[in-house]
């Protein structure tokens, strides 16, 4: 029998803004504790929260055996990383005169909106060790922003949104940004003439809803994805490779290793490599069920069973800057796009709450409300331009997604 | 059995917590799990800001208490601030599943019921994966306040849930049937629609047709009408989007029309379901809200601080998803009161439109959404081939005042994976729910 430990811990300070105002700071600090044992290819785990009996934790683990939930797997042994990646931020006694700061300013700066949700500092270490010499621990913090925006003269819920995950803080970078985007909004743009247009989505805002489903292991595996059937075969564009990255140079809050222990080369693995299809994603049972690679895609809650899920993911960013990927022509930069979905074939349309004209380098003007569509394979095929090489904004390091959709208002 | 500071308002909510969640992906058992915790959040306001803590140490509460109350300014005025005013006082045991608790039933009678399931699954030969869920939660809930609340409560939800991809050819599809409910005998007798279901799917399946967008009749089945209402309507009645909003309070004014004169909304967290809490998270008592009456703006849904801000009376409508977030305005069960004309009058009167059965997901922001999954054609007022719409959208005002016709039965329900997300808070178990709902127009793409 092998016994496992996974520890989870999260401290995180959450200012809650309304009608521009602080109006409430939040302390957490929660450690969960998972005790899984494997022995003759079953898994029997038991988790806690807070202060616990090691011994107790393990006899209830032991006991989870007699439930014979298989896993006829190995668990991960034989590796030791240690990954620290936290920088000072703003010091927890500075964090609320900070903030209050921040938003004064940025009322000053924009009387004509009101801004509204969560700032926070937020820090996540992740532990997994077991008896035969898997020992992984990464530690992580940063500064997290969430704010709404809204036009005061708007009978909207809200009008907008800023998202902001960064390990560091600048006052001064963060109203740059903010402003660009709100000088911006107030000045009414004209949708261009043409069937396709260039449209422009920040990384994690971009479409891949088709193959988070689509390329599941177990669905793929058994015949009801889309893609199964089709590894090998050029499906999108050769300027796409996509893949699964959990490398703490460049992902937030994120361990390097996944929930089973796995560490991946270079903390990635390619789903799609220009533009061939390479692999589903799966978790350890999975690859052995159906004779696939291991990804290394899998997640836990603190007292469950290791089990797939669709991890961070980027792209091969192309030599071009988002401006030239545009090739001289505005793009509609999509800021809110939410309710869409795809199609059982895989096509996709959405209504668009919010869109900026763009030139590749600033917002020209807010675009009408609009509706995009367009076929998984198409905007990752003949309509991808690419990922932008640079980050266009002052404070978010956050890539840029350049294809073509059928944009209509 | 707390000290509470002079000059600050505090409460505590302690959440007891049981919860069983079995998975089987076909017949292989996944995960088999009986959670079972204690945790407890604590508020300390000074009038100005609210001081927030959580904790899973029930012990480390009074410290908790302590170190937030040194962070905060005490305030003589306190007990007269207009937020502070808000709070209802209530007192008592309101334990509504002692005998009828999922506590008390076996393990082995819940994989008993899920499994008696899995014949028909397995019997179809398009249904190429499958994963089959049973989920139950009981949380009892202690509320204590420096203004004299001692509470506690009991709330419980069960369903079972069976997701299936099916594939024929080139055609695939993925949907997912559950039934949800309160108590364990509430899901124990669902075979034959779930062999119904499956008979749906594997027609779409086979026959559905790529659509043209446009602006289309369209009538929305209760369940699509719940989360319609929700979506629409429902998240613009969560009173924290309006405080210091002066526009919003124009716009929104009690007694404003925002619909058809046949339409009424309620939100109503004394009824049975996903969304049943006979108090919310503050201690305040639930009761039945109308949102919109005969087409009218007829009221809110509030915490104690939107109530207080906004000059209107509490709801029983602040809630949480855990221990570890503070209750903010949401909501319970929100449904549109049935009409006066039959689900078949309704149809009848629809040359070329579509029906939406079952959803995927919907959203409401400044437009709402809804991602169909099972959807048809109604050509010459009859129900007719399957359909592919990836969204129906429209604005709140333009859609609800396009209302022309509601049937004349209401169907609740709950999802049973799954809920309500309001930013961070993510999912709330909420119930919906309508009669049929025609609309006259909206955006089909």
């Amino acid at each position: 029998m092998i016994r496992e430990k996974y520890v989870y811990q999260l401290r995180d300070t959450t200012i809650s803004v309304t009608n521009s105002m602080v109006e409430s700071i939040r302390f957490k600090d929660i450690t969960k504790t998972s005790i899984r044992v494997y022995k003759d290819g079953l898994i029997g785990v038991a988790g806690a929260i807070g202060d616990y009996d090691e011994d107790h934790l393990t006899k209830d683990a032991i006991e989870a055996l007699k439930q014979r939930i298989a896993y006829p797997c190995e668990p991960s042994i034989n590796f030791s990383k240690s990954v620290d990646t936290r920088k000072p931020i703003i010091s927890g006694s500075q964090f609320l005169k900070e903030i209050e700061g921040l938003l004064d300013e940025l009322a000053r700066n924009q009387p004509g909106f009101s801004f509204s949700n969560k700032i926070c500092m937020s820090g996540e270490r992740h532990h997994i060790e077991n008896e035969s010499g898997l020992m992984l621990d990464y530690s992580d913090k940063a500064f997290r922003m969430e704010l709404l925006f809204k036009e005061k003269s708007s009978a909207n819920v809200f009008d907008g949104f800023f998202g902001f995950e960064e390990r560091y803080y600048d006052r001064k970078k963060i109203l740059e940004q903010m402003n660009t985007l709100l000088n911006a909004y107030t000045n009414p743009a004209e949708l261009p003439k043409g069937d396709k247009l260039p449209v422009i989505f920040f990384k994690n805002s971009f479409p891949i809803g088709k193959l988070i489903t689509d390329l599941r292991g177990d669905i793929f595996a058994t015949g009801g994805s889309i893609f199964s059937g089709r590894l090998g075969k050029k499906l999108f564009s050769e300027d796409l490779t996509l893949f699964q990255t959990l490398d703490p140079e460049t992902v937030i809050n994120v361990p390097f290793f996944d929930a089973e222990g796995v560490v991946n080369q270079g903390y990635r693995f390619n789903f799609i490599e220009n533009g061939v299809l390479k692999a589903p994603y799966t978790d350890k049972r999975l690859a052995k069920k159906f004779g696939l690679a291991n990804t290394g895609s899998a997640e836990a809650p603190y007292d469950g069973v290791p089990s797939v899920s669709f991890k961070n993911w980027s792209m091969t960013p192309s030599k071009k800057t988002v401006k030239e990927l545009l090739g001289g022509q505005p793009g509609i930069f999509i800021l809110m796009a939410d309710g869409g979905d795809f199609t059982p074939d895989g096509n996709y349309a959405t209504p668009v709450q919010l869109a900026m004209l763009f030139d590749g380098e600033q917002f020209i003007g807010r675009l009408p409300d609009l509706q995009i569509s367009g076929s998984i394979y198409s905007m990752l095929g003949d309509g991808f331009r690419g990922m932008g090489s640079n980050t266009v904004f002052p404070f978010s390091t956050e890539k840029m997604i350049v294809t073509e959709m059928t944009v209509t208002l | 059995m707390y000290t509470f500071h002079k000059g600050l308002y505090t409460d505590v909510r302690i959440e007891t917590v049981f919860e069983t969640r079995m998975t089987y992906a076909g017949e292989t058992l996944e995960e088999s799990k009986v959670r079972k915790y204690r945790g407890a959040f604590i508020r300390v306001f000074d009038g100005k800001l609210w001081y927030y803590a959580s904790t899973s140490n029930l012990d480390s509460i009074q410290a908790e208490i302590d170190k937030l109350s040194k962070m905060a300014n005490p305030n003589k005025a306190i007990n007269s601030n207009p937020i502070v005013l808000s709070f209802e006082v209530n007192k008592g045991q309101y334990l509504k599943f002692k005998d009828n608790s999922v506590t008390n039933i076996p393990r082995e009678e819940k994989v008993k019921l899920l499994k008696s399931l899995f014949p028909i699954v397995q019997a179809r030969e398009t249904i190429k994966f499958w994963k089959a869920n049973y989920v139950d939660a009981k949380k009892t809930l202690e509320i204590y306040s420096s203004k004299g609340t001692q509470l506690e409560f009991d709330v419980q939800r069960v369903g079972l849930s069976i997701a299936m991809n099916l594939a024929e050819g080139d055609n695939k599809f993925s949907d997912h049937f559950q039934r949800a409910g309160i108590v364990f005998s509430d899901i124990s007798d669902c075979a034959a629609e779930l062999s119904q279901f499956i008979d749906k799917c594997e027609d779409y399946l086979r026959n559905a047709q790529p659509i043209t967008p446009g602006k289309y009749p369209v009538i929305l089945s209760p369940l699509t009408a719940g989360v319609f209402a929700h979506e629409s309507f429902g998240h613009k009645s969560e009173s924290d989007f309006m405080v210091g909003d002066e526009t919003m309070k124009r716009e929104w004014a009690i007694g404003t029309r925002v619909g058809s004169e046949i339409l009424s909304i309620a939100d109503d967290g004394t009824i049975p379901g996903s969304g049943y809490t006979p108090f919310d998270d503050e201690g305040t008592k639930s009761r039945t809200n109308y949102l919109i009456k005969d087409g009218i703006l007829a009221g809110r849904l509030h915490s104690a601080s939107t109530a207080a801000q906004l000059e209107e009376g509490v709801t029983g409508n602040a809630r949480s998803i855990n221990f570890e977030y503070e209750p903010i305005v949401r909501m319970t069960t929100t449904y549109i009161l049935p009409g006066s004309q039959t689900k078949e009058e309704l149809f009848s009167e629809i040359q070329d439109g579509f029906y939406i059965e079952t959803i995927k997901h919907g959203s409401g922001l400044s437009m709402f959404t809804i991602a169909p999954s099972l959807a048809y054609r109604i050509r010459n007022g009859k129900i007719a081939e399957p359909v592919k719409i990836s969204v129906i959208s429209g604005t709140v005002f333009g859609t609800l005042s396009e209302i022309d016709g509601l049937s004349n039965k209401l169907e609740l329900y709950s999802f049973v994976m799954g809920g309500c997300g309001k930013m961070e808070q993510f999912p709330l178990p909420v119930g919906f729910g309508g009669p049929y709902v025609r609309v006259k127009s909206m955006n089909v793409q």
